[in-house]
């Protein structure tokens, strides 16, 4: 994506994605994370969860790769996020998000990005910064 | 109780850890997890790289430092969210020394009563001393 094909108010395109527990799994042990809270329903459920869920890590790099296949590999400058609720797998999500802002001079471009449900709520928010030529 | 804090007690380092080498394999499996298939970011050789997300696979060795304030129950806590300023990518090889500050602490008052949040800085630096990453970990504790 170029600075210049892009404007303020833009979407980017909405990521539809099914998160398969094995591949919350496959995280936790990439991503030295191995807990039962994420690896495992009983083991969840006996710390007061309602099941496995998703790291928050992990939603952050869900939303990190969605932003970076809109944008372009190595772009990504800054993203913040804040967890507000849980991410359960097993599940559709989809990862969204809406250019707010470009600077000119450092051509690099503001988003507001998320992660919604199936339901359409918002679990994780976040903004974001990119670097576009 | 009010949050009372040292303000001496931020900013300071409490701990400083080294990690790697860096594989190959450790980088790819991390973003395949993310289910990334872009070469960059999966294949072996010269340009691989790490997911911009990497970096959050690391953290000190002691989570906080020993005198956070007793009014937070350290044992019972939330991530609640992160900011990622993202520096030079890890490639294969690379050792990353990670230094843990305490950045900041709040109170919050909500409904269901008072949260406290801390703020742990994470700055990582790769062995040629570039920055790889500074991450500020928001925990939330009842």
């Amino acid at each position: 994506m170029r600075f210049d094909d892009v404007e303020e108010g833009d979407e980017l395109p909405t990521r539809e994605l099914f998160l398969a527990k094995d591949q919350v799994r496959a995280y936790a042990r990439a991503a030295n994370q191995w807990a039962a809270r994420f690896t495992d329903d009983e083991g969840a459920r006996k710390e007061g969860l309602p099941g496995m869920i998703t790291p928050g890590n992990m939603s952050m790099g869900l939303l990190a790769t969605s932003i970076e296949s809109w944008a372009g590999a190595g772009t990504l400058r800054r993203l913040g996020t804040t967890f507000r609720g849980l991410v359960i797998p097993d599940r559709t999500l989809r990862l969204c998000g809406t250019l707010t802002q470009k600077d000119e001079r450092a051509r690099t471009v503001e988003l507001d990005v998320w992660i919604e449900s199936d339901e359409g709520e918002r679990l994780v928010i976040g903004t974001a910064t990119v670097a576009l030529g | 109780m009010p949050l009372q804090i040292d303000p001496a007690i931020l900013g300071k380092e409490f701990d400083r850890a080294v990690y790697g080498p860096v594989t190959a394999e450790e980088l790819i499996a991390f973003a395949r997890a993310l289910g990334e298939t872009r070469p960059e970011y999966t294949e072996p050789g010269p340009d691989l790289r790490s997911h911009p997300t990497y970096c959050v696979r690391y953290k000190g060795e002691k989570f906080y430092p020993e005198n956070i304030p007793k009014t937070i129950n350290v044992r019972t806590g939330l991530d609640a969210g992160k900011d990622v300023e993202i520096g030079v990518p890890v490639r294969p090889g690379d050792t990353l020394e990670v230094r843990s500050t305490l950045h900041e602490v709040y109170e919050k008052t909500g409904r269901s009563g008072s949260m406290y949040f801390v703020v742990i800085r994470f700055t990582m630096t790769n062995q040629r001393g570039e920055m790889v990453a500074i991450v500020d970990n928001r925990f939330m504790h009842r």
